[in-house]
């Protein structure tokens, strides 16, 4: 044994327990014999067993030696003594091996049992007690082949703390409560015979208003964990409308005059259908003796009982139980509808009701939205799936209290709720509760005149569509000239921390929509939602609150990765936002924004190849076939180089899919200043600039275009670019075709008179070779221009194809100028012809 | 302990279900009387086994039955209104639905057999139903060659603004079946159909992204985990391989898109099943047989030998409870009966047309996720809250024990006093007699 070795080699050293124990019993541990003066020593001996585990694999005689001690202590006739004993012992049983627990539990437990019994023992004492036998049940039930015991055991148990629980004096016990829940979680049977009178004292307790909020919830945990005891249906059933009475009996009296009387007619009905005799009352007849001494008003104690009560059903529906249980749906929702309905202002027409009355009513009613609203949760945590066909009543429910809800807290409980029905439900929900959340969410975040740019940007754009290019240009100078101003606005007006958890709540229900329903039914609502988590996100990453500042990094995460119908337009400011965020090396946000960082990095190197290869129309679904697979294999050298072709040719048909409502976007919302900005290569200035050399473009600019195509692209092969202009180029094409696109919708009337089948000869033309690829999408684009000759069809037409050529220059410019020694190159230059105004 | 995988089976002859063990080939029970249409055997919730079953004549009625794990007899009947094909059952095993031989899909809740919803959903016979990931899409196909996207959560409301999300037409004959990937809204189904091909939808956007001609028909399909490709089983007994995600070697016979194959020389494939961890293949042919194939290698790795007849529908079910891995089923079921589990109640036929006042919701018996035993221990906890009240020395408590304390100092201290007193008493009784004896000594 190494104890007969002085030296101690380091902390890991099996010599360092028993000395160290022993050195704790000789010093530390309080004795008979001498004065305990310092009870903060015990501290350190818990911390000391805790970190060394010293209990567990002590040797025999040290172990003894502890346990003699801690026993002895315990029957010490000094309160403080034997307070530490008690303590000590709770620890023990938490610590020690499980050989040693089974071998004296029993005796352990008649020890503990000894001081609850005796009525001369100090509530400091009995505090201890409740706390170490509760820890003795919880090891105990960890153990195997126990049940039996435990189950005797706890039965002794039920009788003296149901005593101490009457009793008057013995309020603030929190620890016996909590003993009794553990029983109850352990050993439910145990209480079976007692049930009544357990549920009596609970109910007592907890109308009694005489207990901390803390207290309160064990005993409102402890009552919903009753049920458990019986281990059936119908006890549960019974406690649920019990309490369920119980609540609405008392709303009817806190809410008179604030209600129809029809709604609490109603309410009942839903619980005790005509015809059934109502149950016995929550608790028995202990209630009117609860109440006889109490300092509370009588209207605050009744807010705080109904409170608990419905804490008690959330429990209810949350906690486990080993049965099943049907359960009505509607009494609970008309519960949390009749409970929101009432805001405090006294109806007219309905019975008169004093000022006190409703002063009071009214500093309550926060409390009681609250935990209604925690209902709710519940209801949509306990049920799931079953609560579809329920499911409307409560998001009409929400909708109608967001409109009125102010209060920071009560807002975070609705968006929670919403978050929790998104996830929960799953996407089918999320068009119903779109509208909801981000008009709510798009008030919250902007209303407190944090962003008023933002505001400026997000409202009157969807009115006004005219003199859109005038505006482009506008609203990307004013963008860009004013940030600076709003930071400063910001750092002045730092928001309270409520409002600031109200963001994070709208934040993260915003979150939860793009992560499950942001590509359903959402062209309405993303390119608002994504722009303002961009704005939102700048404006936390300024500093201040870290929370906030995660929040709003997750929500732009969420509203990248999101698949919308188009390319997410901010990806290259949100990359920004993530790498600035990982410098702040060693906090939280960092962490975040690695991570981040890591799943972008699909979104900019794809691992899948697109789905959709070309349109599904047949015609061009042939053609596009043809084309890769006769491709990709010919010799070696051109299956590396075609291959280069075959995919990027494929791009031009992947961004297609991406942007095909892309283009649409840019034409309809007017947005294209910022969409354009997002791209990381392009050139505002240029964007600026081009328009006006395109100014004048004629009809016959457009006819020569097409045929220039046509011409090229025959002659494509033989033209040599050289790599280095086409890098060059690329940035110009890019804007140049853009603005083309918009220019030939102003001028596509002109251009009627180009045959349709031109364009569809061509494509069969270049149907297998794939230089002429991109040639011929560009002429079925300009196909459908001509078709939809009106300006608004334009939009739609860049569904079929119009858009891709642009696209491609934009998604794979910079890919083909990376790899520009390519011989692949030979694709660009019909490009470079598409555009009429190149030179 | 590896998680327990079972294999299902069952056909339209009476053969009963079949039962195996995916990874030992052991045979569990076989469950008996089953005579069940293509995609008409689904697993509840894990709970239980489902199958619609094909009428014996036209004079018998249709039925829909239940089977416990642990009893090769029928369990629980229900008679709906009308001969159920596909059956499907959501992932909490709470709601089951059922396509109809008219077109018309059935909604019932698990739990009380209530018969929720029944809407007209397809002009001709519904041929396969599923759900998505996240429950609450369900997508039919049909005989009419549609495939029909519905919002569960607008069925169940009964006032959707149109009667379904997407309707998908271009196939040009009878749906054999439909598929659908991971992703939410944004998964994609793959259909395939008596027309020959395959065709695979995006559900964000509601439109064809690829169509894929087969040298069969294929009636059966199983998108592997990853989606780089799908299986397609044909009628020729060839399973062929898609790509969705891979590139295609155009130099292959098959087609566009097409991998390759899978094949053994047997008859028709007819329905198809992949492992949890997508390395097992699991097919179904009208020879009799259930092959698992190895997807890696492309190799059978096992056969399961069904019946003569033919198989039509295998299941993968992972279960790691109610079976013990040992294969006693009976060993489970004191177990089963501890948990309260029961079969449901049978599915009604006709809905009430009750208010929803009436609808019950079943909270089944589960697991405390707060619950943690670490957590669960107090007795440290009250003691560092006691000791900062003692040193507070605030609270009544801490003072009545400090009071007590005192009491017995002082208790302590009176006893001293006592004794010092007594012996004070007794040294000066020894002096006085000291003194006393000196001076009379003295005076002597």
């Amino acid at each position: 044994m190494a104890a007969s070795n002085n030296t101690i080699e380091n902390m890991y050293d099996v010599a360092l327990k028993p000395r160290l124990l022993g050195s704790l019993l000789k010093e530390y541990v309080p004795d008979l014999k001498h004065q305990f003066r310092n009870p903060s020593v015990l501290s350190y001996v818990v911390s000391a067993i805790k970190t060394h585990h010293l209990l567990s694999e002590s040797d025999e005689k040290l172990f003894d030696s502890w346990i003699n001690r801690v026993v002895a202590l315990s029957s010490s006739d000094t309160p403080d003594k034997c307070w530490a004993g008690i303590c000590l012992l709770g620890v023990t049983c938490q610590e020690c091996s499980r050989e040693r627990f089974l071998a004296s539990y029993a005796a352990w437990f008649n020890k503990l049992l000894l001081h609850l019994q005796s009525p001369a023992d100090s509530h400091f004492v009995k505090v201890a007690t409740c706390a170490s036998l509760s820890d003795l049940f919880t090891r105990l039930s960890g153990l195997p082949n126990t049940k039996k015991d435990g189950i005797s055991l706890s039965t002794k148990l039920i009788q003296p703390l149901l005593k101490h629980l009457n009793e008057d004096t013995f309020d603030t016990a929190e620890e016996a409560i909590f003993l009794l829940s553990t029983i109850l979680d352990i050993f439910p049977s145990s209480i079976q015979r007692h049930y009544d009178g357990v549920e009596d004292a609970i109910v007592l307790r907890l109308m009694s208003g005489k207990c901390s909020p803390s207290m309160l919830k064990k005993l409102g945990y402890c009552l919903a964990l009753l049920p458990k005891s019986r281990g059936d249906e119908d006890s549960w059933l019974l406690m649920m409308q019990k309490i369920l009475l119980s609540i609405n009996i008392q709303l009817n009296d806190a809410f008179q005059g604030q209600e129809q009387e029809t709604i609490r007619t109603e309410a009942m009905r839903l619980l005790l259908p005509p015809g059934k005799d109502p149950p016995p009352p929550l608790g028995g007849q202990s209630l009117s003796r609860g109440t006889a001494d109490n300092t509370l008003r009588p209207e605050h104690l009744q807010i705080s009982r109904i409170s608990t009560l419905i804490f008690c059903c959330c429990k209810l529906l949350t906690s486990s139980y080993p049965f099943q249980v049907a359960i009505h749906v509607r009494p609970l929702i008309a519960l949390a509808q009749r409970v929101l309905m009432v805001d405090g202002s006294s109806s007219p027409g309905i019975a008169y009701m004093t000022t006190m009355k409703q002063e009071f009513l009214c500093s309550e009613l926060p409390v009681l939205h609250s935990h209604i609203l925690d209902l709710l949760t519940s209801i949509v945590k306990g049920l799931g799936s079953q609560l579809l066909p329920h499911v409307g009543c409560i998001i009409r429910l929400l909708t109608n209290y967001f409109e009125t809800s102010a209060l920071p807290e009560l807002r975070i409980k609705v968006y929670a709720i919403m978050k929790v029905l998104l996830m929960s439900l799953g996407v089918g929900i999320s068009s119903h509760l779109t509208d909801l959340i981000v008009n709510n969410s798009l008030m919250d975040l902007d209303k407190r005149g944090e962003s008023s740019v933002a505001q400026q940007k997000l409202y009157p754009e969807a009115t006004t569509k005219t003199s859109r290019k005038k505006r482009k240009h506008a609203s990307t100078s004013s963008s860009l000239e004013e940030q600076p101003d709003r930071d400063v606005i910001e750092v002045e007006m730092s928001p309270n921390m409520a409002s600031v958890s109200v963001k994070i709540a709208a934040i993260e229900a915003l979150e939860a929509l793009l992560a499950v329903g942001g590509s359903w039914r959402s062209e309405s609502w993303r390119v608002k939602v994504d722009h303002l988590l961009l704005d939102v996100t700048r404006n936390a990453c300024k500093g201040g609150c870290e929370d906030y500042q995660i929040a709003a990094l997750r929500a732009l995460l969420a509203s990248l990765l999101s698949p919308g119908r188009t390319r997410p337009p901010h990806l290259s400011q949100g990359l920004g936002l993530f790498h600035k965020g990982t410098r702040e090396i060693g906090t939280k946000v960092a962490e975040f924004c690695a991570h981040a960082l890591l799943a972008l990095e699909v979104l900019i190197h794809p691992r899948a190849l697109p789905l959709l290869d070309l349109q599904s129309t047949d015609n061009n679904y042939e053609v596009g076939n043809k084309w890769f697979s006769g491709n990709v294999h010919t010799s070696d050298r051109a299956v590396n180089n075609t291959f280069h072709v075959g995919t990027s040719r494929k791009a031009p048909d992947e961004p297609d899919s991406y942007h095909d409502d892309l283009y649409a976007d840019w034409m309809r919302s007017g947005e294209d200043s910022d969409t354009v900005a997002a791209d990381p290569g392009k050139d505002t200035d240029k964007s600026n600039q081009l328009p006006e050399t395109l100014r004048d473009p004629s009809s016959e600019k457009l006819s020569s275009f097409d045929t220039t195509v046509v011409k090229d692209s025959e002659s494509s092969k033989l033209k040599e670019v050289t790599p280095n202009t086409v890098a060059k180029k690329n940035p110009m094409e890019r804007d140049g075709v853009m603005v083309e696109s918009q220019l030939t919708e102003k001028t596509s009337k002109h251009s009627e008179e180009i045959p349709p089948s031109k364009a569809e000869t061509l494509a069969s033309i270049s149907g297998g070779k794939s230089s002429f690829q991109s040639s011929s999408l560009v002429s079925l684009g300009s196909e459908n221009f001509v078709e939809n000759a009106s300006r608004k069809e334009v939009a739609e037409a860049s569904n079929t194809g119009f858009a891709s050529p642009p696209m491609m220059n934009l998604d794979r410019g910079k890919e083909l100028m990376h790899e520009s020694d390519n011989e692949s190159m030979e694709s660009i230059p019909d490009i470079v012809d598409v555009e009429p105004d190149s030179d | 302990m590896t998680d327990l995988e079972l294999v299902i089976a069952s056909s339209a002859t009476d053969a009963g279900i079949g039962c195996w063990d995916l990874h030992t080939g052991a045979e569990h029970l076989r469950y008996r009387s089953c005579s069940s249409p293509s995609h008409g055997l689904t697993c509840v919730g894990g709970r239980f086994l489902a199958s619609s079953q094909l009428r014996e004549s036209k004079s018998s009625s249709s039925s829909i039955l239940y089977w416990s794990w642990n009893k090769p007899q029928v369990e629980v009947k229900s008679f709906p209104a009308e001969p159920i094909n596909p059956l499907v059952s959501n992932s909490d095993g709470t709601y089951i639905a059922g396509g109809g031989a008219s077109g018309d899909i059935f909604l019932w809740q698990v739990a009380t057999g209530k018969l929720l919803k029944k809407w007209h959903a397809h002009y001709r016979g519904v041929t396969c139903l599923l759900f998505n990931d996240d429950q609450s899409l369900l997508i039919s196909g049909s005989e009419d060659g549609s495939v029909r996207v519905w919002v569960f959560d607008d069925l169940l409301r009964g006032k959707a603004k149109q009667p379904y999300e997407y309707s998908f037409s271009e196939h040009s004959l009878k749906v054999t079946d439909v598929v659908i990937g991971y992703g939410g809204a944004n998964a994609i189904v793959v259909s395939a159909s008596e027309d020959r091909t395959c065709k695979v939808w995006s559900l964000s956007r509601g439109k064809m992204l690829r169509n894929i001609v087969f040298p069969s028909i294929i009636d059966a399909i199983a998108l592997d985990t990853g989606e780089d490709v799908f299986y397609a089983g044909g009628r020729d007994g060839k399973i062929y391989i898609a790509a969705l995600n891979a590139v295609a070697d155009p130099n292959n016979n098959f087609g566009l898109h097409i991998l390759g194959c899978l094949s053994e020389q047997s008859k028709a494939i007819t329905c198809l099943a992949l492992s949890t961890d997508g390395d097992l293949l699991i097919s179904g042919s009208e020879d009799g047989l259930v092959r698992v194939w190895n997807t890696k290698n492309h190799n059978i790795a096992r056969i399961f030998r069904y019946a003569k007849g033919p198989v039509n529908n295998i299941v993968v079910i992972k279960q790691p409870s109610l079976l013990s891995t040992r294969g006693s089923v009976n060993a489970q079921v004191p177990s089963v009966k501890r948990h309260g589990v029961s079969l449901a109640p049978p599915l009604e036929k006709y809905a009430n047309s009750a208010d929803e006042n009436d609808y019950k919701a079943v909270i089944g018996p589960r697991i405390d996720p707060d619950r943690s035993v670490e957590a669960s221990y107090i007795s440290i906890q009250t003691l560092n809250n006691q000791i900062i009240e003692l040193q507070r020395q605030g609270s009544s408590a801490s003072a009545e024990m400090e009071i007590e304390r005192l009491k017995l100092d002082r208790s302590r201290s009176m006893q001293m006093i006592l004794q010092w007193g007594k012996k004070f008493q007794s040294l000066h009784q020894f002096c006085v007699t000291e003194l006393l004896d000196g001076e009379q000594a003295g005076n002597a």
